[in-house]
């Protein structure tokens, strides 16, 4: 046998040997589905509540900037000046700090007595509200005012016109941004290891700590990582093509 | 007050920038039941301002609004509620994009009136069928020509069964060939007793649609009369003036 046909032979044993080592011994393979149904779960519960929370400043605030100058003196004006306040303190806190020390400080602070993963689901949800929220109110700002004046002719009310006639193509228009924020929360949930949650990155870190093998689990994490993310960016592809070609 | 008033304006002001700038200035006006009142004048004279008024897309910031004997300006009056009664049609058509046709056309119907899909649809497509475009029903706007769309746009006011209906510039975005078709059933619209007041620059509409003309100028109505005699005979200056430039 020649050399290079042996260095072969030898390189793919000891590929298989460590695959053996990373994944099947001590079923290790189980660190990373496990983790998975973390990070997907985090993720998924945090996206949902991201978006309730980023529609609701969306609308508080996209209210504001667009009545608040017709508006007469009234408490309903001022409960809006009021919680236009809060959105923004809410705003500026979120979005100035990292969302690794967000994490940290609700799962060994705040919330300290409950389940970890449900803080992480609360922590990633606020922190995505917040870029959400701002997604959203592009999304209602770009909306023609004639939109909206032909909802409260027809005798809507302002909810009722947000409802039925502004979100759905406000939302419509800020797909591709919701879609890339899911995309940055998926990937932003792999700090979850810093409060110990064992997520599907902390999932490779610890099969890295008993084996000593560095680049299986932490290519095989980016791979997974990688796919989700593909897997997803085709179906947002394709829910995006359907409600368009409704208008063509 | 006549019974036979259904809106009557008192005395209404806009002014922006705390009263520098007067888009109205004190304006009264009346429109009786059945009655086609078309309002004309210069850009810039307050003309959908006014209009505007009417159903408070734009809130007055002096004077009333009475509507069926409700005065709507009062904070407590619910002006969702009248609106149902007043059809708006705008210049620029305000259809709903993301709806189809009969979806534009029912959807305030079975929102607001609690009336059920079918009864709507059925009567959307009488409407529908009136104007020639019961084919279009499933339509989305972006498929229809602008005359297209503002017939829909004015069948979809004509389904929440207003009691007036409010017409802001409606043949102005329209290429020339289609203002024809829209002003055809306005036409048809007047003819069946419906109350309209017109915003417009269609000089031979008003001419032969209108019961009433207001000229108005700078906030203010200039004058007010038949359309007979406003444009053969006009009796301020300010009118002889528009009239000379637009006929």
């Amino acid at each position: 046998m020649a050399d290079w046909q042996a260095n072969i032979t030898n390189w793919f044993v000891a590929f298989q040997d460590r695959f053996i080592n990373n994944f099947i011994v001590d079923e290790r393979w189980r660190y990373l589905w496990d983790g998975l149904g973390v990070t997907l779960k985090v993720t998924f519960f945090a996206l949902f509540l991201g978006i309730i929370i980023g529609s609701v400043i969306a609308i508080i605030r996209a209210s504001h900037d667009k009545t608040i100058k017709e508006m007469p003196k009234s408490f309903s004006r001022i409960l809006l000046i009021f919680f236009n306040k809060i959105c923004k303190i809410y705003l500026t806190i979120v979005r100035g700090t990292p969302v690794v020390v967000q994490l940290l400080i609700m799962v060994f602070v705040i919330m300290s007595s409950s389940d970890p993963v449900f803080a992480a689901i609360i922590t990633f949800g606020i922190n995505s509200g917040a870029y959400v929220a701002e997604i959203v109110r592009s999304g209602i700002m770009s909306i023609e005012p004639g939109q909206f004046e032909a909802g409260r002719s027809l005798g809507f009310n302002y909810i009722q016109t947000m409802r039925y006639i502004i979100l759905p193509q406000a939302l419509k228009n800020v797909l591709p941004a919701l879609a890339n924020e899911f995309i940055v929360l998926l990937k932003e949930t792999s700090v979850a290891g810093y409060a110990a949650i064992q997520d599907l990155t902390k999932g490779g870190n610890i099969i890295l700590g008993r084996t000593f093998d560095a680049f299986f689990p932490l290519i095989t994490v980016a791979i997974i990582y990688l796919l989700l993310v593909m897997l997803f960016t085709w179906l947002v592809g394709k829910l995006e093509r359907r409600l368009r070609s409704s208008e063509r | 007050m006549n019974d036979n008033v259904i809106i009557d304006v008192k005395n209404i002001k806009k002014h922006y920038n705390n009263g520098i700038i007067k888009a109205l200035d004190g304006i009264d006006a009346q429109v009786h039941n059945g009655e086609v009142v078309v309002v004309i004048g210069p850009s810039g004279s307050g003309k959908s301002t006014f209009l505007r008024c009417l159903n408070l897309l734009e809130m007055p910031t002096d004077g009333t609004i009475t509507f069926e004997g409700h005065d709507i300006t009062d904070p407590k009056a619910n002006i969702n509620i009248h609106r149902q009664k007043m059809g708006m049609v705008f210049q620029h058509f305000n259809l709903f994009p993301h709806m189809t046709v009969i979806k534009n056309m029912t959807l305030a119907p079975i929102k607001l009136l609690g009336i059920s899909p079918k009864e709507a649809e059925k009567r959307a497509m009488e409407l529908l069928t009136r104007v020639n475009l019961a084919d279009r029903a499933n339509a989305y706007p972006s498929q229809l020509s602008g005359g297209q769309k503002q017939r829909i746009a004015i069948v979809r006011a004509l389904c929440m069964n207003p009691d007036v209906m409010l017409f802001d510039e409606p043949t102005s975005a329209l290429d020339p060939e289609m203002v024809g078709e829209v002003l055809d059933v306005m036409k048809q619209l007047a003819t069946e007793g419906m109350t309209m007041v017109v915003v417009t620059h269609e000089m031979g509409f008003a001419r032969e649609v209108g019961d009433r003309v207001i000229f108005m100028a700078d906030g203010k109505i200039v004058e007010e009369s038949n359309p007979e005699s406003i444009f053969t005979n006009p009796s301020e200056e300010r009118t002889k003036n528009f009239l000379a430039k637009v006929l």
